[in-house]
């Protein structure tokens, strides 16, 4: 398994390379301007020309590639051209709280969905069973800014003013204002107060698909000749769910952690926003609308890597689920194959 | 394996190690920010360690605002680099001194200077400094500091976004001299209308700190936004990028001055989306919503903690249009366009008519306003028809829209970025154009590409909607003059005599009655050759909570009089 993890990542090198300078050249091409954002009578064109060159973006693009290719490869990021900090520090201010936001709601997302996916199969067609894939889709096709907005307006501003609620939430941002003047458990509560309605908002969004994955797989699974000889067995039914169909039934939720396991470091784009979250998504964002090229780059580039990442765990993950499943080469690069035969 | 416990274990401190972000990395020039801000910030702590906790009236002094706004301060306090209002402001009125500031009159007042001269010629200007202003790591602000910020901003390399400030001062060292530690004398080639303005905005930098960096090398200096080293009101305490800044009172501020600030701290917030901004002021988590939405503006005044400050600010609202295309060329059918827009009816039924209507640049706030102009051009759609059919647009296959004598038809693409306000207002002009048989096309474009748009060579549009902010000291040659004409700014394109030689003089007439005159007649040009349908002069209105007592917003800014807005003990929060 290691042989084919190492090889994995060998492999991945000049591709998130090509990935970085496709972004490259296509940020740099695409239409707009880092300054344009302080155009005005306030600022003269001839000192926004001198801006420009102190920010090297007066070089040709293919001289601007060169040091930038140069500099990435020494770990240099380069420098924001509308935050006036070194990228690095941004993404290393921005990683944690991205972290603490979506490793928490992606780690509670999965602990709901598979537990209300697995309730769903086994009671099938029950009403628990309407009324839980009638939550799960409402969740689920519910546009994320709208159901923070909406949790805010319930569980900041009405439960406060409106309701007098002896317990709301502040509406946005990480911290309060007197943070740093709090003790260890007055600074731990406060962060915990800001993470629940972001924490919430992507939970509730992300459970309500996983919990569609689930059933579906679980109801696939539970059809299957080897839970019947469980049960024939004698074996407790919670043992047959648990243990005997979960485990299979979770190949397919595998692929799914795949998928989000980028999300960790690209962050929740919208949530981040509208909770004024300052993690990596808020960062990007802001950094595209304002033409950041080295900020988009470096996180677009961090996407990449998150992206490889996640598809190389849920591959070796695979093999855990499944111990049919074995790593062998493969024509067009390495890839788990399963072992043909029956359990 | 990771017991049960350690996995709420771990979370918790991730919670607590996700404030630590990353504040060290060398710098590509050369400068570590942990080399130059650790010092630094030593040296401010240790120099503020020195004053005592003072014994001032516990009604007034103490607790903390909290104010909140949609964008960062990017540039920072850094003055070499004032880019934007909202940085330029906290560098005036909250971390930096200016040498002057202006009264709710617009009058000059000592601050930094306590006194100045001028020569009767206007041409040598000489600035005496306080010699009580430490920088906030003890060192005293001096002459030296002011000739340092003056022969940088003048330094291209630098950067400095506003070199005209400087424009008519004498080239090289003549322009300034140090008379002695605390005074200063600028000499000029000729006299100047405004010469008093640029000291009101350009906030002096500390020589100690920064006399050593090249002038290229400035901009990205970690002073601005890692480590700050100001003199002002407030010093820095912290700043976690796109999130918030920390200021706290600075004890050492000057008595004749007003003394330490009432706040113990301020807190500048980064909250990118409207609404939220609205909660937070709703759940008393900011004490102030900088420049609130109008429709939010209208919910604010329902409830009782809240106010909402209403004032006339400097930013003009317009539909700028490219004259470089044939079918706007013609003054008259520009005219005809601002003719048919019901201007008063858009500022009503947009912003409730809190605004001024706009005929020119010059807002209603400034010396060279002239209000007999308000009523130039008044909706009047039969006459803006006249104006089209003698321009020869006239619809000639009856389909309702103007054409050509070729056939071309009146069809004219209005772009500007995402923004609720310009959205209602395109609309707005789209149908009343429209009933004189003007097509107008309103289309979203994103900010930065519409800036290209209007700002590159090819100059890739038809008309534009869009804002400016406006300075105290007007100077319009970037946008209308001819030799302009090519430049970044002006987009319009105007190249008009009479226009150029107003421009020309408009800066250099110390005695301000003449200057008036001047200031009108070049209004009028601008009425009669319309680069722009001027619509209005919105007011700013800032959302605010009832606690903060003694605040001032006026066309000076939001943050004019923060170091005397005060809490009462009953109505502060947190530790």
């Amino acid at each position: 398994m290691l042989s084919y993890a190492l090889r994995r990542i060998l492999y991945a090198i000049p591709l998130v390379l090509g990935v970085a300078t496709i972004l490259f050249f296509v940020l740099n091409l695409a239409p707009g301007d880092p300054l344009a954002l302080y155009m005005g009578p306030g600022v003269s064109p001839e000192a926004m020309e001198r801006i420009r060159q102190n920010l090297g973006l007066d070089q040709s693009l293919p001289v601007r590639y060169g040091r930038w290719l140069l500099a990435f490869l020494q770990g240099d990021f380069g420098y924001s051209l509308t935050r006036n900090q070194p990228v690095r520090d941004l993404i290393l201010g921005a990683l944690p709280p991205t972290l603490l936001l979506t490793g928490g709601a992606v780690a509670l997302a999965f602990l709901m969905g598979i537990a209300l996916g697995v309730v769903q199969a086994v009671r099938q067609y029950s009403a628990l069973d309407s009324l839980l894939s009638a939550l799960a889709l409402f969740f689920y096709s519910m546009p994320s800014f709208w159901l923070a907005i909406m949790l805010i307006l319930i569980f900041s501003v009405n439960a406060r003013n409106l309701w007098g609620w002896p317990v709301h939430f502040p509406p946005s941002g990480m911290t309060s204002a007197g943070h740093d003047l709090m003790g260890f458990w007055g600074q731990l509560k406060d962060r915990a107060a800001h993470l629940v309605l972001p924490t919430l908002s992507l939970t509730l969004v992300l459970a309500g698909g996983i919990a569609r994955y689930v059933r579906t797989s679980m109801l696939e699974v539970i059809r299957q000749d080897y839970v019947r000889t469980a049960r024939a067995k004698g074996l407790p039914e919670h043992r047959v769910i648990l243990t005997h169909a979960l485990r299979n039934a979770l190949i397919p939720v595998i692929t799914l952690f795949g998928i989000y396991f980028p999300f960790l470091l690209s962050g929740a784009v919208f949530i981040e926003h509208v909770f004024s979250w300052p993690g990596m998504g808020k960062l990007l964002v802001d950094a595209i609308l304002q033409r950041d090229y080295p900020v988009v780059l470096a996180g677009s580039f961090l996407f990449a890597v998150m992206v490889v990442v996640g598809n190389l765990l849920a591959d070796l993950l695979y093999g855990w689920v499944d111990p049919r499943i074995r790593y062998g080469r493969h024509p067009g690069g390495p890839r788990p194959t399963a072992r043909s035969g029956t359990a | 394996m990771v017991s049960g416990r350690t996995v709420p274990t771990l979370f918790a401190v991730l919670i607590l190690l996700t404030g630590c972000g990353g504040e060290s990395g060398e710098r590509p020039q050369g400068i570590s920010a942990v080399d130059f801000c650790q010092p630094a910030l030593a040296r401010v702590d240790s120099f503020m360690g020195t004053f005592p906790k003072p014994e001032v009236d516990p009604e007034r002094y103490g607790g903390t605002a909290v104010v909140g706004t949609v964008g960062e301060l990017a540039v920072g306090m850094n003055g070499f680099q004032a880019l934007e209002a909202g940085a330029i402001q906290h560098q005036m009125f909250v971390n930096l001194m200016t040498l002057i500031q202006y009264d709710e009159d617009l009058q000059p007042v000592p601050y930094l200077a306590e006194s100045w001269e001028v020569s009767d010629d206007l041409t040598e200007l000489t600035f005496h400094l306080r010699d009580d202003v430490h920088w906030h790591d003890g060192v005293l602000t001096t002459a030296h500091d002011v000739a340092f910020t003056y022969r940088r901003a003048v330094d291209p390399a630098t950067g400095f976004p506003n070199p005209g400030f400087f424009q008519h001062y004498l080239p090289g060292e003549e322009a300034v001299e140090v008379v002695d530690s605390f005074t200063v004398r600028f000499r000029f080639q000729e006299a100047h209308s405004d010469y008093m303005d640029p000291w009101r905005t350009v906030a002096i930098m500390p020589r100690h700190l920064l006399g050593g960096v090249r002038p290229e090398n400035l901009a990205r200096h970690p002073f601005g936004t890692v480590c700050p080293v100001g003199n002002g009101p407030f010093r820095f305490a912290s700043h976690s990028s796109g999130e918030s800044w920390t200021f706290v009172a600075n004890p050492a501020f000057p008595q004749e001055l007003g003394g330490r600030p009432f706040l113990d701290r301020y807190v500048y917030r980064i909250i990118p989306e409207h609404t939220t901004l609205l909660a937070e002021l709703l759940t008393e988590h900011i004490d102030v919503y900088v420049a609130t939405l109008p429709h939010h503006a209208d919910r604010i005044r329902e409830e009782d903690h809240l106010r909402v400050i209403s004032f006339p600010y400097r930013s003009v609202f317009f539909a700028g249009w490219n004259t470089r295309v044939p079918k706007l060329a013609d003054a008259r059918v520009r005219k005809a366009l601002t003719l048919a827009t019901n201007r008063r009816q858009i500022l009503e039924g947009i912003r409730g008519g809190r605004g001024e209507l706009a005929n020119a640049g010059v807002p209603p706030v400034h010396w060279a306003y002239d209000s007999t102009l308000v009523d130039s051009l008044p909706y009047d759609p039969p006459r803006a028809r006249r104006l089209l059919t003698e321009a020869g647009w006239v619809d000639r296959d009856s389909d309702g829209i103007r054409e050509s004598e070729e056939g071309e038809p009146l069809s004219i693409e209005l772009i500007f970025n995402q923004n609720q306000e310009r959205r209602e207002v395109a609309e707005i002009m789209q149908a009343q154009l429209g009933e004189v048989g003007v097509n107008l096309r309103p289309r979203v474009v994103e900010m930065t590409s519409l800036a290209e748009r209007i700002t590159s060579p090819e100059r890739n549009f038809e008309g534009v909607l869009i804002a400016w902010e406006t300075e105290f000291r007007l100077d319009e040659r970037d946008l209308f003059h001819s030799d302009a004409a090519d430049g970044r700014y002006a987009f319009a394109g105007t190249r008009d005599p009479v226009l150029d030689r107003l421009l020309d003089t408009l800066q250099l007439i110390p005695d301000r009655e003449e200057a008036r005159r001047r200031w009108k007649e070049y209004q009028e040009r601008i009425i009669q050759i319309q680069p722009y349908t001027f619509l209005y002069f919105p007011h700013r209105q800032d959302g605010v909570n009832r606690r903060l007592r003694n605040v001032v917003m006026d066309v000076r800014g939001e943050w004019a009089n923060l170091r005397e807005w005060w809490i009462a003990p009953d109505h502060r929060k947190g530790p």
